[in-house]
């Protein structure tokens, strides 16, 4: 990097055409200079003119060295950026444009849905306009669509404006997915700029069943939350009581509703009434004087809400590309050792190699058959033996074969194939 | 699963998908220079060859008007380098800008830095633009470059061009590409390009096409002149015989000659063409990271017929290759290699089957409100309930 930024600071410097244009206009006053002095002395214009010749010459010379200069400090930037790649290739994923290219609907769709996510509304908004525009021209000489292509765009039949302001009961029909995630951006911009847990707890109690099911705390999380605002809402000198009395109130109404599963909580809240006048000094300081819970419980949320729409949290997209920069170099490699044996690693349904990502981005259990050393697919499955092992369906009917009882691979214990059992991991 | 040995991040592999972020800009700067040493060469001949020829019988009068239509040559050479030099400057800045984008990633040390993750989306958005350039939705590509603050990372400007270019050839016209061959003729040369003669084979389709004997004659004079100057011998040939037959043929390859598809042919010749010659890679940077991160994500699970549906209450993240997003798009794409299983701490196996790690099991099945020494398969709605003493601890190695 260093080789590059040297480079680049020789480039602006020198390596520009700030001195070609010094030096043309040094050839301007020479011309000048001659057509004054022609213009003075007409009887000596032949002179002149010759006088002229040798300076444009010079002049035209010391551009053209000016270019030379230009050149040569492009040249050496070249190689610096050269020398930092190493002309390693892209690797090509894929022939014709891989699997990718061939669906291009999908990937318009997953860039929709990114930018929704991201809350660019009218980013997104730009796009299905653009792609609705394309796509009958499209259909002309491009032949079919592939299916996610139509479907995908239905969800953004966008309304004309979006359901910001009102929190539930503002639910557009069409153009589902967008009035979603403006109902998510709503929330959570109360919830972290405001600190309004209103639209939060409107938007929990039409889903608490939902919640429930779930085993979400989100519900019970925005009520404590709003019982601690109630208890430090009033600042009232005259009225030291005001605050906790509502916050009191708040739970009888509210927290009888929650299952038993919340006691100790509910009991430490209450608990913290007795305190009212002196909360620092309490027990209970550190439920009043956390500075994170608002973020929390919009953390909470989004996993929540997300969740039930079947999305992940974080956007897809997002981690994808991500696992993608970081498992690329490794591919590139295998490609590049592979080139002449068996072409790209996009044919074959299993990569050719590991790659290792981080552990946040390891999201399903793995099995791998440790005869084998194939992983458990579903024409292949996990099975275990009684004795607990487990081993893949195909090793399994291979170790058994011809043998009415088997013994495990793996410890001494005996049985019948029949016995073992499908497992899910 | 293969031991993710360090999280450790090696920035020079890594950029493996920038390259292009400082090639483009180079390739620029050198067109620029290729213009600005075309004007000086022009203004050098004309006012060397005006001072040159001075007429010594020539009344003062005229060699003061020529002297002024010298300098105002001069001139407008300086004004063309001045304007030369602001693109360079503006072309410096973009590069600069993205040299500390990439330097910022050479200080970040792990990819647990909360600074990989925000230098990841800025790569992210910059390879969504990309993708936006090329499919051609350029409004939506320049909103989302302003809203993100990215417009020195990206080429909107060269996109837009190109755009314009290949859609112009689809319609059926020829101009545009013509004059941009012009601007880039001996880039062009240099990589020895067929993209003009093809252009020009293309007009000399179109004047055949018309039938009528003064377009035929023109058609061979614009053969003449365009087809046959050195290049390969091909193009001359194919084009004469294309006069023997009518627009309605269907001897090959004079029918695929006549066909209007052949502009969509120029158009994919003009993008390679144009891609090669400013250092870009042919395909979205989008499609080459996303196929390689669904490929490292997927596991067989993503697509199995007992998947759970996303919604299902697991506790653990959603998958994102589960997710609606990217489900169907990584369908056909291999999934990850793994050597181990891996698995959470302490497994056991319900009695449907379904394994959990011991930890996760309880803290799901509190969740759902279980009293003590009963267990449930929390994925399924209402699903059977059992003794905990039916839940078996199971080996996977």
């Amino acid at each position: 990097m260093d080789g590059i930024l040297t480079a680049h600071a020789a480039l602006e410097k020198s390596g520009n055409l700030s001195k070609a244009i010094a030096d043309v206009q040094l050839l301007i006053q020479h011309l000048q200079k001659a057509r004054d002095a022609v213009a003075e002395t007409p009887e000596l214009t032949a002179m002149h003119m010759a006088k002229l010749k040798q300076p444009v010459k010079a002049s035209f010379d010391q551009i053209e060295e000016d270019l030379k200069e230009v050149n040569k400090g492009l040249n050496h930037y070249q190689k610096a950026v050269k020398d930092k790649f190493k002309a390693a290739q892209l690797p090509a994923a894929g022939a014709d444009g891989g699997v990718l290219g061939k669906e291009a609907g999908l990937v318009n769709r997953a860039i929709a849905m990114h930018l929704l996510r991201e809350g660019k509304f009218d980013v997104a908004h730009t796009f299905v306009r653009e792609v609705n525009e394309r796509a009958p021209a499209g259909t002309g000489d491009e032949g079919k669509e592939s299916k996610g292509e139509e479907r995908w765009r239905e969800d953004f039949n966008l309304p004309s404006d979006f359901a910001m302001d009102e929190g539930d009961g503002a639910r557009l029909p069409g153009g589902q997915l967008q009035s979603k995630f403006s109902e998510m951006y709503h929330v959570l911009n109360s919830l972290n700029n405001q600190h309004d847990l209103g639209p939060a707890i409107a938007w929990a109690r039409v889903n608490s069943n939902e919640l429930e099911r779930r085993g979400s705390n989100l519900e019970f999380e925005l009520a404590q939350l709003k019982f601690i605002e109630l208890y430090t809402s009033c600042e009232d000198p005259y009225h030291p009581f005001a605050g906790p009395l509502q916050a009191l109130q708040y739970a009888r109404d509210t927290f009888p509703a929650f299952s038993s599963r919340y006691c100790k909580q509910t009991s430490n809240l209450l608990g913290s009434l007795a305190f009212s006048t002196a909360l620092d000094q309490s027990p209970y300081t550190s439920f009043f004087h956390d500075e994170s819970t608002y973020t929390n419980v919009a953390a909470t949320f989004t996993r929540e809400f997300c969740g039930m729409l079947g999305l992940s949290e974080a956007s897809p997209l997002y981690t994808a590309v991500t696992a993608g920069g970081i498992s690329l170099p490794i591919l590139e490699k295998v490609e590049r050792v592979m080139a002449q044996s068996r072409g790209q690693w996009t044919s074959v349904n299993e990569l050719p190699v590991e790659t290792p990502l981080p552990p946040g981005m390891q999201y399903h259990s793995i099995f791998v058959c440790p005869v084998s050393k194939e992983q458990g697919t579903d024409a292949n499955p996990p099975m275990m033996l009684p004795c607990g092992h487990v081993i893949a369906k195909e090793s399994l009917e291979m170790h058994a074969r011809g043998k009415s009882r088997m013994k495990c691979p793996y410890c001494p214990n005996e049985s019948h194939p029949r016995e073992a059992k499908r497992v899910y991991i | 699963m293969a031991e993710f040995t360090s999280s450790k991040l090696d920035a020079d592999s890594h950029l493996l998908l920038d390259q292009p972020l400082l090639r483009l800009p180079t390739e620029l700067l050198r067109k620029t220079l290729k213009s600005a040493q075309r004007q000086i060469e022009m203004t050098n001949k004309n006012i060397t060859s005006a001072t040159q020829s001075f007429n010594p019988q020539a009344s003062p009068a005229d060699t003061l008007a020529s002297l002024d239509a010298t300098l105002a040559k001069a001139q407008s050479l300086k004004r063309k380098l001045e304007a030369l030099h602001a693109e360079e400057q503006a072309l410096h800045r973009q590069q600069k800008a993205r040299i500390n984008h990439l330097q910022e990633l050479h200080s970040i040390p792990t990819l647990a830095d909360v600074k990989y993750d925000q230098w990841s989306r800025k790569r992210l958005d910059r390879l969504l633009v990309d993708y936006l350039l090329r499919q051609g939705y350029t409004q939506s590509a320049k909103e989302l470059a302003r809203e993100k603050n990215l417009e020195e990372l990206v080429d909107i400007g060269v996109f837009e061009e190109c755009g314009r270019v290949e859609r112009s050839l689809i319609e059926g016209r020829t101009q545009e590409c013509l004059a941009w061959c012009t601007d880039n003729k001996q880039a062009l040369k240099k990589i020895s390009s067929n993209l003009e003669v093809e252009l020009r084979l293309q007009q000399f389709i179109e004047l055949a096409r018309s039938g009528d004997t003064k377009h035929r004659m023109d058609a061979i004079v614009h053969a003449r002149k365009h087809l046959a100057n050195g290049q390969d011998a091909q193009f001359g040939l194919r084009a004469a015989g294309l006069l023997a037959y009518g627009p309605d043929t269907l001897v090959e390859p004079y029918r695929t000659m006549y066909s209007p598809t052949r502009y969509q042919t120029l158009a994919t010749l003009f993008l390679q063409t144009h891609h090669d010659l400013f250092a870009l890679p042919t395909q979205p940077l989008l499609h080459i990271a996303l196929s390689a991160g669904l490929s490292a994500l997927k596991t067989p699970a993503c697509h199995s017929v007992h998947a759970l549906q996303p919604s299902t209450l697991t506790g653990a993240p959603v998958c994102p290759i589960c997710s609606t997003e990217l489900n169907d798009l990584a369908r056909n794409v291999p999934y990850a290699h793994h050597t181990k299983s891996y698995m959470e701490d302490d497994p056991v196996v319900l009695p449907n089957g379904r394994v959990f790690g011991r930890e996760r099991l309880r803290v799901l099945n509190e969740k759902l409100g279980m009293k003590g020494g009963r267990v449930r398969d929390p994925t399924e709605k209402n699903g059977v309930e059992w003794s905990e003493s039916e839940v078996k601890k199971v080996f996977i190695s």
